[in-house]
């Protein structure tokens, strides 16, 4: 049986990475890996198939459409992963009850957002033991999982909405030359959402990170995909605060929730796997450095067609690496994981 | 008040004999006490005591269990012992293996039909991904023994026939994180994993998985009722009994865990090597001992003043004691040739350039890999990391607690200030506060190797051994029971 075309068929041809933009852009508390996971949804729902192998197939071509057609794969990844490793492990079993496993996952497909929010709640109620009288908190912009762990402490343990815990945040705040990017409006309302109740937010640019440092009790972050060795793939600055908070001794929280872990072993910034123009080398004559500047072998190996496919990050958009030694836990709705638990974690689902 | 104990300075074997005598209620009564008044302190003597206690709670005569209601009874003793002295970990660890042991048994009670006709779509899939195997000892109780054997033979015995499970174990041990995907879940998809559980049916099942033969759609929660067919009324009082003997391993588990550390002694003392201890455990004692038949080294042992320099002192002297009050005692080292060198906490930094090893035994373990330990330990840990000195820390299992510590301040205790400063002293204690911690908190970056009585680990690989020995649904006793365990 011939696996069907996904974009062939009556209706108009299947894009599934518009189908994922929409997801994000209509709902924004939609994270991208489940936005990833109902955009594939979708498409088996517009698709028909009858088989297993078919429907594994399909799923696989998709994904692949959606990873080449968005600059920043990595945390969507992890949800077509998850996603994929589900299906074959769910229709192995099936043998028979095939189409009861199909419609099970179209019909729910509210039902897994609905149950990735709850994950974030989750994180939040967590929060309250992170957070004691007295701390100060140092936070990088933009993380919902963040603010809502933020949110959560301010109000915890009394009626009337004011919480009994006294803290105070940091926050990051890095005006970029575009401005009023995503992450910014996201930034401010986190902020605030936070004085609002009573909590007091400074808000520093990404310079004063050491300066502050010392009156810093521990600092939150969230991230876009936790790698396989444990560290995490977060938004740029990420790296840099956890290496001045290694070596202050503060200890550093990745806020993440589970379905973010993301099968990937980077060895370095380089090793992400996206192009990120972040150093950019430029002399007084030549404008563009990008041909030049591009290593012959890595031509050779990969093919022009790879190349010209990945596009690069958008500024605001940009992600760096950062290693497990330097993050102290990484929350999840599963509780606190150390580094080292993340492949574990893994394991399970692709073995 | 118990009258047996009047008249004896309460205290652990005290406690022991009085419950023989004494009814449930009193002795849960009597061991808050004690553990208020801090008359049994230190890891191992309340330990042993929240066993022996757990162990009448459920062997209470003429009373007969069913799995929730053990659990919910469990929970109950052990959320008022844990509240007497929240800082004893010790006790909360052994509540939480009890209702491990608890579960697991309920589990295997109900598995039993299921998992032999799921064995037969199982193996294929496990087989196909196999892994070599790691060893594993784990107690016969901990809630992952079986699945260190072959998943789907695990429950293929009937209930409380534990050989079948050991005898498993004799064939190609898994790795113990793969087989949660098999049987004792059996009917579901992938569930035992966190990140499956975003897609998971609602009810927990995957309707696509292969039912057992006899039901038709999937169904809620696990299935009592093919369980039914096997008599549900034996199988109650197999519980307690199984429980007991689960309890009974925990107890033995207890008396041997200094020898099973020490076994591993002559593999990290070598000849000529200088050893850095403090404090008075009987625990490194005992692995210092077994060593020094074979070796000989020189130790110097940290004094721990002022809380324990006297117990140190006498160590030295002549030889480890047994637990409180026993007649028990070991020879000193310096019977078998050991040169040991007593010197004052403060004088901790200077030798540790010429110190080949420094052994501490801690007081709790927590799920990170830090520590809690007898004060003066964190500076101990702290100049052999400047000097690059191992830091070796000798702890059984019981000690290492699943509780993350969110602020490790509230974890140390405070021990009585006229040890430092004598209350004489008037004019002095008026001016100042005086403050004796009796604990330290030790991070794990500054410990290079756990030594349990299951072998040696690294700090980082700790939580898994937290996740092998509890479960994760006792671990916050103060949650509520979930009125049908969907995990058994």
């Amino acid at each position: 049986m011939a696996p069907s075309q996904p974009s062939s068929g009556d209706e108009e041809a299947f894009d599934i990475v518009a189908t994922y933009r929409r997801l994000l852009s209509e709902d924004p508390d939609l994270t991208m890996p489940v936005a990833a996971i109902e955009s594939l949804i979708v498409g088996l729902t517009n698709t028909p198939s009858t088989t297993v192998s078919e429907t594994l197939d399909l799923v696989s071509k998709l994904t692949a459409q959606l990873k080449s057609g968005v600059s920043n794969p990595i945390s969507l990844s992890a949800g077509t992963d998850l996603f994929q490793q589900y299906l074959i492990s769910n229709l192995q079993r099936a043998r028979g009850d095939f189409d009861q496993a199909r419609s099970h996952l179209v019909q729910n497909g509210r039902l897994f957002i609905e149950r990735a929010k709850a994950a974030r709640e989750t994180i939040a109620g967590f929060g309250k033991h992170f957070v004691r009288d007295g701390n100060t908190v140092l936070t990088n912009g933009g993380s919902r999982v963040v603010g809502a762990l933020l949110r959560n402490a301010a109000e915890s343990s009394n009626g009337s909405g004011r919480g009994s815990i006294r803290f105070r945040v940091i926050y990051v705040v890095s005006h970029s030359a575009t401005g009023g990017s995503a992450e910014e409006s996201e930034t401010a309302a986190n902020i605030a959402a936070l004085r609002e109740r009573d909590i007091p937010v400074a808000e520093i640019p990404p310079t004063a990170i050491a300066y502050c440092m010392d009156m810093v009790t521990s600092c939150f972050v969230g991230a876009e995909g936790v790698v396989e060795n444990g560290g995490v793939v977060s938004r740029l600055g990420t790296y840099q605060m956890a290496s001045l908070a290694k070596a202050a001794g503060k200890p550093f929280y990745v806020v993440s929730e589970s379905h973010k872990f993301v099968r990937l072993y980077p060895l370095g910034q380089s090793d992400l796997g996206i192009e990120q123009n972040i150093v950019d080398f430029r002399t007084a004559r030549s404008s563009e450095e990008k041909e030049s500047a591009k290593d012959e072998g890595v031509a050779d190996l990969e093919g022009e067609g790879a190349m010209s496919s990945r596009r690069s990050c958008t500024p605001g958009d940009e992600l760096d690496y950062t290693p497990p030694r330097l993050i102290s836990g990484i929350i999840t709705e599963g509780g606190v994981l150390l580094p080292s638990a993340v492949s574990e974690e893994l394991i399970k689902i692709w073995f | 008040m118990p009258s047996s104990m009047v008249g004896q300075t309460p205290s652990l074997t005290g406690f022991l004999k009085s419950l023989k005598q004494n009814d449930i209620e009193n002795s849960i009564e009597l061991f808050i006490s004690l553990l208020k008044r801090r008359q049994i302190k230190n890891s191992r003597p309340c330990a042993i005591a929240t066993t022996h206690l757990l162990l009448r709670v459920v062997a209470e005569p003429k009373r007969k269990w069913d799995a929730q209601k053990l659990i919910a009874r469990v929970r109950n003793v052990g959320r008022r012992l844990i509240a007497a002295q929240p800082r004893e970990m010790a006790v909360g660890n052994i509540v939480r293996r009890v209702l491990g042991v608890i579960r697991e048994v309920a589990e295997r009670d109900e598995d039993p039909l299921t998992d032999s006709e799921f064995s037969g779509s199982a193996s294929p899939i496990t087989e196909e991904f196999q892994r070599p195997a790691l060893p594993t000892r784990f107690s016969e109780f901990s809630p992952l023994h079986g699945a260190a054997a072959m998943p789907h033979n695990m429950h293929s015995g009937r209930p409380g026939t534990a050989d079948s499970v050991s005898m498993d174990l004799g064939g190609t041990p898994q790795r113990p994180a793969l087989l949660s995907t098999n049987a004792s879940y059996a009917g579901q998809g992938p569930p035992g994993t966190s990140l499956f559980s975003i897609l998971q049916h609602p009810q927990g099942r995957s309707p696509v998985a292969t039912p057992p033969p006899g039901t038709q759609s999937p169904v809620t929660g696990p299935s009592p009722s093919r369980r039914a067919i096997g008599g549900e009324i034996p199988e109650k009082l197999d519980i307690k009994a199984e429980v007991i003997d689960g309890i009974k391993e925990l107890q033995d588990e207890l008396d041997v865990v200094d020898n099973q550390i020490a076994e591993s002694a002559l593999d990290h003392i070598h000849s000529n090597e200088i050893i850095l201890t403090h404090t008075s455990s009987q625990t490194v004692q005992k692995f210092l001992l077994t060593a020094a038949r074979k070796r000989k080294f020189t130790l110097f042992h940290a004094e721990a003043y002022p809380n324990n320099h006297e117990a140190t002192h006498v160590t030295i002297l002549n030889g480890a004691q047994g637990e409180d009050d026993s007649d028990e005692r070991w020879k000193p080292l310096t019977s078998l040739g050991i040169t040991v060198i007593l010197i004052p906490d403060s004088a901790v930094f200077a030798p540790m350039s010429r110190i080949n090893k420094v052994i501490l035994a801690p007081h709790a373990v927590l799920a990170n890999g830090s520590l809690l330990a007898a004060a003066g330990a964190s500076t101990i840990a702290l100049a052999a990391k400047t000097h690059h000195v191992p830091v070796v820390v000798l702890s059984g299992v019981y000690k290492l607690s699943p509780v993350y510590p969110f602020d490790t301040d509230e974890l140390i205790e405070y021990g009585d200030p006229s040890k430092v400063v004598p209350f004489e002293e008037a004019e002095f204690t008026d001016k100042v506060d005086i403050v004796n911690p009796l604990y330290d908190w030790v991070d794990c970056d500054l410990v290079d190797l756990y030594i349990t009585n299951l072998g040696g680990h690294a700090p980082s690989y700790l939580y898994r051994i937290v996740a092998d020995h509890y479960r994760v649904e006792d671990i916050d006793l103060n949650a509520k029971l979930d009125a049908v365990a969907k995990k058994g």
